[in-house]
């Protein structure tokens, strides 16, 4: 399988195009993953399906935009999307959910300029949101876990890998949520480091400011 | 046989694009709509406290797309194989960009401040993303009126939802949007879902 057939595009960052480039380390399935900074955006903006990155390329030139549609297209490929359409679904919601706390945070907390106003909307985050979603994460992996360990079933998947990045991600962001997971998710962040393939693209990435 | 009850509110919102799947397949199902004053007293059953969910042999299922997109697969409305399931789930994923906008205007209380909001998510924002559809459906489509692959998915029948409620405030937003316009009217030609659109509960949302 050469890289040729499958191109990655998104800025040299982690944000929305992280999750995938973590798919297909998983998957052990080899890709171009094209990085660019802010400054040349424009050049690739106008060839982008609707001006927006992260796209997905394949080999024909047909482009897939929106980042979670990459991310399960390219976990389906790999096996990473469950075993039937049930556990998919139950696979999607645990996805769906971190999603919904992502963008509390992205639209409720990142984008506040004015210093005392962010202070209280992080507050809000980290006492009302967070708390609530790791509970709501514990309910979801009771009801859907068969190992105490992944989210679905008794294999990883790509709901392990977003609530992974999700929360690797925020502790970069805010280190004051540190406490606030517990134990719980300790069993899967420990097999998802230790996972080789997995391990080997985190060792080898490039650090980038989010 | 799997039996399948989905709960909601007693409205369109975000379930009629399920209730749609379920018509379209011709698949029984226990509707529950609850009214504003009954759900608080049913919250603690839903897994995350929220509706709609379905429930299908025994396992709850929370957010109203994966729903969407399991009944979907077992009914044969999402795309024919892996990447067009993808191509339908982009279109999906740029219509709940589209509405994402849209419930705040919803919400407001201060008159004039929703007012304002209104007339910036249906002037500058909203055409944005309905542009960006139209895109998609003239790649993806095949020459044809449906969003992906020349049939009917659940993203024809997602965009046909979220629009009427749209066009309900603003009647001519699609004005400018002659594909997406054909789309709608498409959609509600097919037999068995103008025999739904016919038949279902009037609600206020």
């Amino acid at each position: 399988m050469s890289s040729g057939d499958l191109k990655f595009y998104y800025f040299d960052l982690q944000a929305r195009g992280e999750l995938t480039r973590l798919i297909l380390a998983a998957a052990g399935r080899s890709y171009e993953d094209i990085r660019f900074g802010f400054d040349k955006w424009p050049e690739y903006k106008p060839k982008m399906i609707l001006g927006q990155a992260p796209v997905l390329e394949l080999a024909d030139g047909t482009q897939l935009p929106q980042s979670l549609t990459i991310a399960r297209y390219v976990a389906r490929e790999a096996g990473l999307a469950g075993s039937d359409n049930l556990e998919s679904a139950k696979i999607d919601a645990v996805v769906d959910t971190q999603k919904d706390v992502n963008e509390t945070y992205f639209s409720k907390v990142f984008p506040e300029k004015d210093e005392t106003k962010k202070a209280e909307e992080l507050k809000k985050f980290l006492d009302e949101t967070v708390t609530k979603h790791v509970e709501n994460l514990g309910k979801l992996k009771k009801a859907y876990s068969k190992d105490e360990k992944y989210f679905v079933g008794d294999k990883l998947s790509w709901a392990d890998l977003f609530v992974f990045q999700s929360i690797q991600a925020l502790l970069q962001a805010v280190p004051e949520v540190k406490g606030k997971f517990g134990e719980q998710f300790k069993p899967l962040m420990d097999a998802i480091n230790g996972n080789e393939n997995i391990k080997k693209y985190l060792d080898a990435r490039p650090q980038t400011a989010f | 046989m799997p039996s399948y009850k989905l709960t909601y509110f007693n409205g369109r919102g975000r379930a009629e694009v399920s209730r749609l799947i379920f018509a379209v397949a011709g698949e029984k199902f226990e509707d529950v709509r609850y009214e504003m004053d009954q759900w608080p007293a049913h919250k603690a059953e839903m897994p995350l406290g929220q509706i709609p969910v379905l429930e299908v042999d025994g396992v709850k299922l929370p957010q109203s797309a994966a729903i969407a997109r399991f009944l979907a697969k077992q009914f044969h409305l999402a795309g024919k194989d892996n990447f067009e399931q993808a191509k339908v789930d982009a279109v999906v994923d740029t219509i709940d960009d589209s509405f994402k906008g849209f419930v705040p205007t919803r919400f407001e209380k201060d008159e004039a401040k929703k007012e304002e909001l209104t007339k910036k998510y249906f002037g500058e924002e909203l055409p944005k993303h309905l542009q960006n559809l139209e895109t998609l459906g003239k790649l993806y489509g095949n020459g044809g009126h449906f969003f992906v692959g020349n049939q009917l998915t659940w993203a024809d029948l997602l965009f046909y939802t979220f629009a009427q409620a749209w066009i309900g405030v603003e009647a001519d937003c699609l004005n400018n949007f002659s594909w997406l316009k054909k789309n709608r009217a498409e959609v509600e030609k097919q037999p068995k879902i103008a025999e739904y659109l016919k038949n279902r509960p009037q609600t206020q949302f």
